[in-house]
């Protein structure tokens, strides 16, 4: 694949920080790290500050993680907060943790414990979607707010508000635009590259990244495509930043041409509506009712119709899960997507579950190759079957 | 005492059918038996009184079959006041019947619904409550509902429980939100989805909600408390006078009686045996060390606790299931008062959800108030292997007890599954923390 820009992003993304964010850092303005989705990175542009989305790639020991949260504690976050407690998260100016699980939970008990970040903030979100819940997670969000402005002594207002949107709207756009050219007969890009390319937009300053997809959906352009897959994947499950893990699961002939993950495609919401009276608003009903994670209880059948309707769209073979060990919530969706398809659908689903850290073992390999050969037979029969009619 | 129901000729053949599903008929007969041999202990006022609520529940499940009455689900995170309100209407946590099987001992079942559980996708390494419930679930064992409630409290596995509620209930589901916090706010963020879920259950369940009934409900409610309360304070008494093991039921309590008679029995009863055995000058074990047992109950088997006292000298005056916070009563003065008295409840003083739920510092602050209270020596933090928040901050939890010189244990087993962690080596690490450690340790003052 001719794509210079796209070696770049996969290096961009293979550590927790970057050049970027060191020259960000350089000029003296103040970085914010945050876990999760349901943190609007609008909020934390508009203080003047980088929004970073926290990760652990390339930690290869969880050992002061583990001392803190025991190995009972998922992978993602030990591995965070063993860089944390190393230091290697000490650039940061602040953090900010949400309510999103029970180890996120705790990570911030750390955060705010252990580490030197001087600015600790927390976010509680509802756990449930209810229009009537939505004004608390507003004013959660207006208390984030007033927390930054007290702290790093700035002033978030409408227009700047508005101005984050408009900035993070443009990368929308192309993201959309990627994800277009993942879903062709033979995707212009692997699962593995655009779930790097989303990883960056999450990690670099936003006119950076804009200027990097631009380029390469530039250089897409006269591409023809990746050979077409023997299977065409929907990605779905936990947090995952590891784009290894996913070029594993493309190792064995299939492609993941969408993706329902947090750090992946579900990041990318719908343009938010520009230059309004009350940009808070509008932000926060786009994080609020964004396609739900599963910490969101009673939200299961949209997200199962989401998936369902993406599964379609896309022409799927088959739905991968993969789970981090430890995740209740998404544990539960694994349980509630194999009863529902059961019942509703009996779509090809393969489950995984993994380690943070531990991409390319010959275990996933196992298993998706015998997926690939189920979808294969199924195809197989299919076909004699309308031969035969 | 109540005896098992006979059972009406009207709608006998479909109470009939819910008492011949083993699950239920193991659990109903052999209620006589169990109450016969605590009986013998004329002084063991609060099992039997455990055992004979048990019954009337039973008993009035099955007139609830009988009668075509809602049934409402909900987790362990919720309380069932409002249900109770609601006249005739069923409440079933859908963790009782697993919990049932583990506490008479019988792990067939348990270990059942478990596997089962695990085989309809509810991952190994989520919490073996959420698998009691799934599994049950799954086995159709419980009525179906007219309508379901979930609650994220107190911790991930029930958000996990609430969403496989939701999706196997086949009823229309209401979720209710606990945020992080502990303070009035969020009491009054939850009071405000009490409001919204009382219509919630009147459409499903198509009954009124009688506020006058909901007042005797709530002043059941307080009775309860009161009891709790005075029991915690008796069970203070050095040498503890009343079996440990009896300690962890305010859970129970809470759980599938809050709101109800049985409920203040069994309260009374816990408090009547407590401070007789304490005004006889009863001490039937010498004890050496008193601990505080952090997190969860060795449910499958609670002889262990008999064990712990007679080997090893060893009571348990407290632990984290049976804490009750001094926050829990309900002002009956009007409807409003009423809303925010049941979600302080389940913001400040349910067992588990007021320590789990929000910042680590409610877990500590709150096991050092049990251990000056309740004058123990150490801490046996029994960690259940999916309890995540508790092990996700065991690092600050251990540094609190080191920087205040409180000896502490830690192992790994799970609460209702006895394959993960054996008996014996429960029993082995206890020991060795006691004879070891703790007894050392006081004898050098």
């Amino acid at each position: 694949m001719p794509c210079e820009t796209l070696v770049s992003i996969r290096s961009l993304v293979k550590s927790h920080t970057n050049r970027y964010v060191d020259n960000w850092k350089d000029k003296g303005k103040p970085i914010i790290g945050y876990f999760c989705q349901y943190t609007p990175p609008e909020i934390i542009l508009a203080s003047g500050a980088l929004p970073l989305r926290l990760r652990a790639i390339g930690s290869e020991d969880s050992s002061l993680g583990d001392a803190y949260m025991s190995s009972r504690t998922c992978t993602f976050v030990r591995h965070i907060m063993s860089m944390v407690l190393d230091e290697k998260y000490d650039f940061l100016d602040g953090q900010v943790t949400l309510n999103t699980c029970d180890h996120i939970r705790r990570a911030s008990d750390v955060f705010v414990k252990k580490s030197d970040v001087p600015f600790n903030a927390f976010i509680s979100v509802p756990r449930t979607p209810r229009e009537s819940l939505y004004d608390y997670f507003l004013n959660e969000l207006k208390k984030f707010i007033n927390g930054i402005e007290e702290h790093f002594e700035v002033k978030i207002s409408k227009k700047k508000l508005n101005q984050a949107i408009k900035l993070t709207n443009i990368n929308r756009k192309l993201l959309t635009e990627l994800n277009t050219l993942r879903i062709l007969r033979r995707p212009k890009i692997s699962g593995a590259d655009a779930l790097a390319v989303h990883v960056a937009s999450q990690v670099l300053p936003p006119d950076v990244f804009a200027s990097l997809l631009a380029n390469l959906l530039d250089e897409l352009k006269d591409f023809e495509g990746l050979e077409e897959p023997v299977a065409r994947f929907v990605l779905t499950g936990t947090e995952l930043d590891e784009p290894d893990y996913v070029k594993t699961i493309e190792s064995q002939g299939g492609v993941v041409v969408a993706d329902q993950i947090c750090f992946g495609a579900r990041s990318v919401l719908q343009p938010l509506e520009e230059d309004t009276d009350d940009p808070l608003d509008v932000i926060g009903r786009a994080y609020f009712f964004r396609t739900s994670c599963a910490r969101m209880i009673g939200d299961f059948p949209n997200r199962w119709e989401t998936l369902k309707k993406l599964y379609k769209d896309v022409e799927a073979d088959g739905i991968v899960f993969q789970r981090l060990i430890f995740c209740d919530p998404w544990g539960a969706e694994n349980h509630n997507i194999m009863h529902r398809n059961r019942d509703e659908e009996n779509l090809p689903f393969l489950s995984l579950s993994r380690e943070y850290g531990t991409a390319s073992t010959g275990q996933v390999k196992t298993r998706v190759q015998a997926f690939v050969e189920k979808i294969e037979i199924a195809r197989a029969k299919k076909a004699a079957g309308e031969q035969n009619v | 005492m109540p005896e098992p129901r006979k059972l009406r000729v009207n709608k006998m053949f479909r109470a009939e059918e819910f008492l011949k599903k083993p699950e239920w008929r193991t659990i109903y007969q052999s209620m006589p038996t169990l109450r016969n041999f605590f009986s013998s202990d004329p002084n063991a006022h609060g099992f039997n009184s455990l055992l004979t609520s048990i019954t009337s529940y039973l008993n009035n499940m099955v007139d609830h079959v009988e009668n075509d009455d809602p049934f409402v689900w909900y987790n362990l995170g919720f309380n069932s006041e409002l249900i109770y309100a609601l006249g005739d209407a069923c409440p079933i946590p859908v963790e009782l019947l697993g919990v049932m099987h583990s506490l008479i001992g019988d792990h067939s079942v348990a270990l059942d619904f478990i596997d089962h559980a695990q085989a309809c996708g509810v991952p190994g390494d989520c919490c073996s409550a959420d698998k009691l419930a799934s599994g049950a679930m799954h086995r159709g064992v419980y009525p179906d509902p007219a309508c379901t409630v979930g609650i994220n409290t107190p911790c991930d596995a029930q958000v996990m429980n609430s969403q496989v509620i939701a999706e196997l209930g086949k009823a229309p589901f209401f979720a209710v939100d606990v945020p992080y916090y502990q303070d009035d706010d969020t009491i009054k963020h939850v009071a405000k989805q009490l409001w919204e879920l009382i219509p919630f259950l009147e459409e499903n369940t198509k009954r009124k909600m009688d506020y006058d009934r909901l007042r005797e409900v709530c002043d059941l409610s307080n009775q309860m408390t009161e009891a709790i309360w005075e029991w915690l304070e008796w069970r203070k008494h050095t040498p503890l006078a009343q079996s440990s093991k009896l300690v962890a039921f305010t859970l129970i309590l809470q759980i599938m009686f809050t709101g109800s008679q049985e409920g203040v029995n069994i309260a009374k009863g816990l408090l009547r045996e407590a401070r007789e055995r304490v005004e006889r000058g009863e001490m039937f074990f010498e004890e050496r060390v008193r601990a505080v047992w952090y997190q969860d109950p060795v449910w499958t088997d609670l002889q262990i606790y008999d064990w712990f006292e007679r080997d090893l000298g060893l009571t348990v005056p407290v632990d984290i299931f049976g804490y009750y916070a001094n926050e829990g009563l309900i002002d009956l003065k009007t409807p409003e008062t009423m809303m925010y008295g049941l979600a302080r409840k389940l913001v400040s003083c349910h067992p588990m959800a007021r320590q789990f739920r929000g910042n680590i510092d409610v877990y500590i602050r709150d096991f050092m108030n049990m251990i000056e209270g309740w004058n123990a020596d150490c801490c046996i933090f029994a960690g259940h292997i999916a309890c995540k928040h508790a092990w996700g901050g065991i690092g600050l939890f251990k540094e609190a007890l080191k920087k205040a010189d409180i000896p502490l244990l830690i192992f790994e087993f799970d609460m209702f599954d006895p394959r993960v962690t054996s008996y014996d080596d429960v029993f082995f690490e206890v020991d060795r923390f006691v004879n070891e450690i703790v007894y050392p340790k006081k004898l050098r003052g």
